[in-house]
């Protein structure tokens, strides 16, 4: 700002774009007048090569030291101009331009009254223009490595990805397993792929993985930092087992005093003991200790002493353990924290807390499963009375499309995974009457349409009608429904009805949202950057969202949307620097009275108070990090004294544009 | 009531701490109806201070304006605690101040005190013109009584208490560190004096009001440099690079100043009435300031200068702030 | 109020919405009023609500302050702030007595043409009825 400002004022035809409604030449004649102006010209395409080349000579035969381009609109042609001035060796922000053709010459008819208005905006952009400074395109060093908060296939894959790149991945699971929801699949739509044959090989890889340091059974508390240098902590909690002797054979579980647990993992359909395996295939193979249930953590003892110490013959338990806290350094972050189910007992007319033989979809997929609690035979009752369900129904968009839960969006999957189930009923039971109650029947992916076929063709009946109510009735269930399509009621008798509950956000993401400044989209799910073009990035940068916790999806969807977000994640990764935005906001810290307004309004964290020394005394100043500012401008706005300004954006830049634009100032 | 006695032991007993630097304080002026601020260092000279209703001045204000001198070196800067005597209203300048980190908690000690409201000089002064002998004026339930040279007079409180006094609905201290003077019940009249009288003009009635009245101004300052909230070193509005108001003294650069000034307030003024008191040239500038504090009452439920945890109100919004002006 | 009065409109546009209806307004060919000029800011949120006492103050007649939807602002918050703050102002105004049709705030997002243009037409409109500002304009004082 020491130097006198050249300015170069070049005025766009844009063929007739422009030149047909707004006098060119007259403002080019205009501009020249203006004090500063030392260069003023017309051309017919400013963008094209020569006119860039033009500016270009000018500038350096000129000495020009800023530039305004009378064109199109900035968010047009910008980066094409701040680069032709890169070129030229003059800084890229030194330019400035003036929109002559969206705002003027395309929506103003008459020729003198756009020309008049042309010239005002070129004037209003000399006058910012004298103002401009130099900026820096800072760069800071990316940390080669990666988080992945949650392990199931959306954050297995994304961390095979990233570490078959070569680069360092802490995939960080809360469950003492790997896998997921898709663990607890039996078969998946449409190819009927048993689920943990597809699963387990690339969860052992994501166990032995070099590149990949897998935490099992831990939470993250808290992340600090930015893009290419996240500090992470870690919380990997106590299971009470040496995971370093335990050999995973299981003795300490058979023989525990607390067997009946209802297990997580069989989505409570089946039991398991206070000292357990999250299911046999579990990655890592290692027992884990429930200390809300064992004995010995709440009670202080059991029995005479605990089953489990006296079995192991590994002498793997160990209560004396403590939670382990682990810090290291990110360079960026995925958030694969996945969903819960729809809990039905929010829908009381369906009768799923009322009847036993009432279930949701996750419950049946357990019953079905060979590794479930029933062994895959689909039995209900208890004891003498269990027999095979004769009369099966399912019922669709139960917590989706339905404001009164407040869930209006659809889950996208329910329609394909009960045609799964029904299927796979049928080859069970091949006598069993199987009743499908839908709204719609969404079969949109590849195969799907096939696959619906494939199940009507099997003798699944599907009914168009939202139940609205399920009854006992004897040793029958009955569904009260209206068949739509004949305009009929019916009361259905059933054996067993199963649910299609849909897929919700996960509370526990919470955590993650807060610590991240993520934020939700309306049906509470996370919030993409943008719905159409990055729906893999959020809007902090570096954070980026795999899974069905961005919004419901099916496993082929999830795995490429994990494979696009380590992509993403990778980028600053592999070029090792990350750029900084470098319209941000800085402090003048001799006029800065340290109240902390800019503190509070900042949504990224940006600006802190810290303390500097004034003249001998410890007084508190607000200080930009300029990594996270993202140049938005809300702490100018709410800084009193004006300390906080926005580079290319300041006060003392834009009052100018103001004067001339007003009207009593010509220039 | 305040007893006169306990405040001057409470003062002495606070001034004689270690780790308190001075005490700030009203004591009696030197003649008429005027009462000055003081800065007592030593116990003996609490002895001359004062509570009633002449003890217009917001003490809080001194809390920002002390000079931070720079501290030789080798020396570490004097951070003793300053004790200071606030009314209703200058308490919340202090909780402003807290929610601002304008001061930290530590840096003070609070004796509040329960006021029943302050006179408002031109108001008594076309009663009883001040007369060169002190005065001493006194609350008396609902009275005032002036001990005026040649007899006592009373008049009722209403007729002589500043307007933002009649309004009050803070006169007990809402943060200290000692308590003096017992409770006093809020006024009754809610209605803000003077803001409704300019709320019934017509829109041409009221730019003609207050462009004569921002004609008047003659940009001294004083209400700036007398406001506890405004403690900017470099006042943004005098600032030249850039120029935001001229430095003209016309109306045009008036009006400006005083409506940027009140909307730098909004939200934070505590309406303690100096600005309004130390006008030269009689600006209503309490109505401005209470008009804007009612909207933001009234509109986003915030009150300044009640909760120092609080966000301060210009830099929170919610969710369900009203837009049923936008477009 | 001559009959050959044309306002003068100061407006301030976020980058992300409004700046872009407005230039898709251009894309569409949507005609409307020529009396407004635009400021580009990155976000409402960085409009100083006493740019618009000073906007008034060289010579505009009308101000609009347009931005994001709630919800929709790309830096997250900046149009709360801004709907906060220039709300009140706006209050401000009109008790000293602005006419508050002078200043207005409209949420106008990038796909969002033609409601820029009725908003232009709104603004230019009602000030070109009101007349030119002229009670704290700065040229307005004789010596």
């Amino acid at each position: 700002m020491t130097e006198k400002p050249k300015i170069g004022v070049y005025v766009c035809h844009c063929g007739i774009n422009i030149a047909s409604t707004v006098d060119v030449e007259e403002i080019a004649r205009y501009a020249e007048e203006i004090p500063g102006v030392v260069v003023s010209k017309t051309y017919p395409y400013v963008c094209s090569d020569p006119g860039q080349v033009l500016i270009r000579e000018d500038i350096e035969n000129q000495g020009l030291n800023r530039i305004v381009v009378a064109s199109c609109s900035p968010r047009m042609h910008e980066p094409t101009f701040r680069k032709t001035l890169k070129e030229a060796g003059l800084n890229p922000y030194y330019l400035e331009m003036a929109n002559i053709r969206e705002q003027c010459s395309w929506v103003h008819s008459d020729s003198e009254e756009a020309t008049g208005k042309a010239k005002k905006m070129v004037a209003g952009a000399v006058a910012k223009a004298r103002l401009l400074e130099p900026l820096e395109e800072k760069e800071v060093e990316a940390e080669p490595s990666a988080l992945v908060i949650g392990a199931g296939i959306a954050g297995i894959q994304a961390a095979l990805d990233i570490a078959d790149a070569g680069f360092q991945v802490y995939l960080v699971e809360q469950t003492p397993s790997v896998g997921g929801r898709m663990a607890q699949l039996d078969k998946t739509f449409p190819t009927l792929d048993c689920s943990a044959c597809i699963l387990t090989p690339k969860m052992v890889d994501v166990a032995s993985h070099p590149n990949i340091e897998l935490m099992t059974y831990a939470e993250v508390e808290e992340i600090n930092g930015f893009i290419g240098n996240f500090d992470v902590k870690v919380r990997k909690k106590a299971r009470y087992v040496d995971v370093d002797k335990c050999t995973g054979c299981g003795d300490c579980a058979k023989e525990c005093r607390v067997q009946r647990v209802p297990s997580e993992y069989n989505a409570g359909v089946g039991n398991r003991a206070a000292v357990y395996l999250p299911f046999p295939q579990a990655v890592p193979a290692k027992f884990t200790i429930d200390p809300e249930k064992c004995l010995y953590l709440t009670k202080g003892k059991c029995g005479k002493s605990p089953k489990c110490e006296e079995v192991c013959q590994a002498g793997a338990i160990n209560f004396e353990q403590e939670d382990e806290i682990v810090e290291f350094r990110a360079g960026t972050i995925i958030v694969a924290t996945g969903f819960d189910i729809f809990d039905a007992s929010r829908r009381p007319e369906l009768g799923y807390q009322d009847y036993d033989n009432v279930i949701n979809a996750l419950e049946m997929e357990r019953l079905v499963s060979a590794s479930g609690p029933t062994e895959g035979k689909l039995l209900i009752g208890k004891g003498e009375d269990q027999k095979e369900p004769k009369d099966i129904a399912f019922i669709k968009c139960v917590g989706s499309r339905d404001e009164t839960v407040g869930n209006e969006y659809c889950s996208r999957v329910c329609c394909m995974y009960t045609a799964k189930l029904a299927h796979l009923v049928k080859e069970k039971i091949p006598d069993a009457r199987v009743t499908i109650y839908y709204m719609d029947v969404r079969a949109f992916g590849k195969g799907f349409e096939e696959f619906y076929d494939r199940v009507r063709r099997e003798g699944v009946r599907y009914v168009r009608g939202n139940p609205s109510e399920i009854y006992q009735q004897g040793d029958k269930l009955v569904v009260k429904v209206e068949d739509t399509l004949t305009a009929t009621p019916r009361e259905d008798e059933m054996d067993l009805v199963v649910l299609a509950v849909g897929l919700e956000p996960r509370l526990e993401t919470k955590q993650i949202t807060d610590l991240l400044r993520l934020s939700q989209s309306s049906d509470q799910f996370l919030m993409e950057a943008h719905p159409k073009l990055r729906p893999v990035d959020t809007s902090s940068d570096g954070v980026f969202l795999a899974g069905c916790c961005q919004g419901p999806k099916d496993i082929p969807d999830t795995v490429a949307q994990a494979k696009g977000a380590a992509s993403s994640a990778l980028m600053p990764l592999s070029k090792g620097m990350v750029k900084v935005e470098a319209q941000v906001s800085e402090v003048d810290e001799s006029i800065c009275r340290g109240c902390g307004y800019c503190v509070e309004v900042c949504p990224y964290g940006a600006i802190e108070l810290e303390e500097v020394n004034q003249m001998g005394h410890m007084v508190q100043v607000a200080k930009v990090n300029e990594a996270l500012c993202k140049g938005c401008g809300a702490c100018v706005a709410a800084c009193f004294s004006g300390a906080v300004q926005a580079k290319s954006f300041r006060d003392r830049q834009i009052l100018p544009q103001i004067a001339v634009l007003g009207g009593l100032k010509d220039e | 009531m305040v007893e006169l006695d306990k405040l001057r032991s409470t003062a002495a007993d606070t001034v004689s701490r270690d780790d308190v630097k001075y005490l700030l304080g009203w004591q009696k002026g030197t003649f008429g109806y005027r009462v000055s601020p003081c800065v007592v260092e030593k116990a003996e000279d609490t002895e001359n201070l004062v509570f009633s209703p002449l003890c217009m001045s917001n003490l809080s204000t001194y809390l920002t304006l002390a000079e931070k001198l720079p501290v030789p070196k080798g020396e570490q800067p004097d951070d003793r605690k300053v004790a200071l005597m606030v009314k209703g209203c200058d308490s919340r300048a202090v909780v402003q101040l807290l929610t601002e980190k304008g001061i930290e908690r530590e840096q003070v000690v609070i004796i509040g005190c329960s006021c029943r409201g302050i006179v408002d000089l031109k108001k008594v002064g076309e009663k009883f013109p001040e007369p060169l002998d002190t005065v001493d004026v006194e609350w008396k339930d609902d009275k005032i009584v002036f001990k005026l040279p040649d007899g006592e007079q009373e008049v009722a409180r209403d007729e002589v208490l500043a307007d933002n006094c009649l309004v009050c609905q803070y006169p007990n201290p809402v943060i200290a560190d000692v308590q003096l003077g017992d409770e006093v019940a809020p006024a009754e009249n809610a209605d803000d004096a003077g803001v409704k009288e300019i709320e019934d003009f017509s829109l041409e009635d009221r730019w003609e009001y207050w462009e004569k009245e921002f004609s008047k101004c003659i940009r001294c300052y004083s209400c700036r440099n007398v406001c506890p909230m405004c403690y900017c070193d470099n006042c943004v509005l005098d600032r030249l690079s850039p120029t935001w108001i001229n430095r003209s003294v016309n109306y045009s650069e008036n009006t400006v100043f005083n409506l940027s000034r009140a909307f730098h307030l909004m939200g934070r003024c505590i309406d303690c009435g100096e600005c309004e008191r130390v006008c030269p040239m009689g600006l209503p500038l309490g109505k401005l300031n209470r008009k804007l504090a009612e909207e933001v009452r009234k509109k986003y439920d915030y009150v300044a200068g009640l909760d120092p945890e609080e966000k301060p109100f210009q830099a929170s919004y919610h969710p369900d702030d009203q837009e049923d002006f936008i477009l | 109020m001559s009959d050959n009065f044309e306002p003068n409109i100061v407006a301030f546009l976020c980058n992300w919405c409004s700046y872009a209806g407005a230039d898709l307004a251009g894309t569409s060919r949507i005609q409307y009023p020529y009396n407004i000029k635009t400021i580009r800011v990155m976000c409402t949120g960085r409009v100083n609500p006493l740019y618009v006492l000073n906007a008034l103050q060289q010579g505009a007649d009308g101000v609009l302050v347009s931005g994001c939807h709630p919800g929709d602002c790309h830096y997250m918050e900046g149009n709360m702030y801004a709907r906060r703050r220039l709300g009140l102002l706006k209050d401000m105004l009109e008790f000293v007595g602005v006419d508050p049709r002078r200043f207005q705030m409209s949420w106008v997002s990038a796909s969002e043409p033609h409601k820029w243009k009725e908003v232009v037409e709104k603004l230019v409109g009602e000030t070109r009825e009101l007349g030119p500002f002229e009670q704290f304009q700065r040229n307005m004082i004789n010596w």
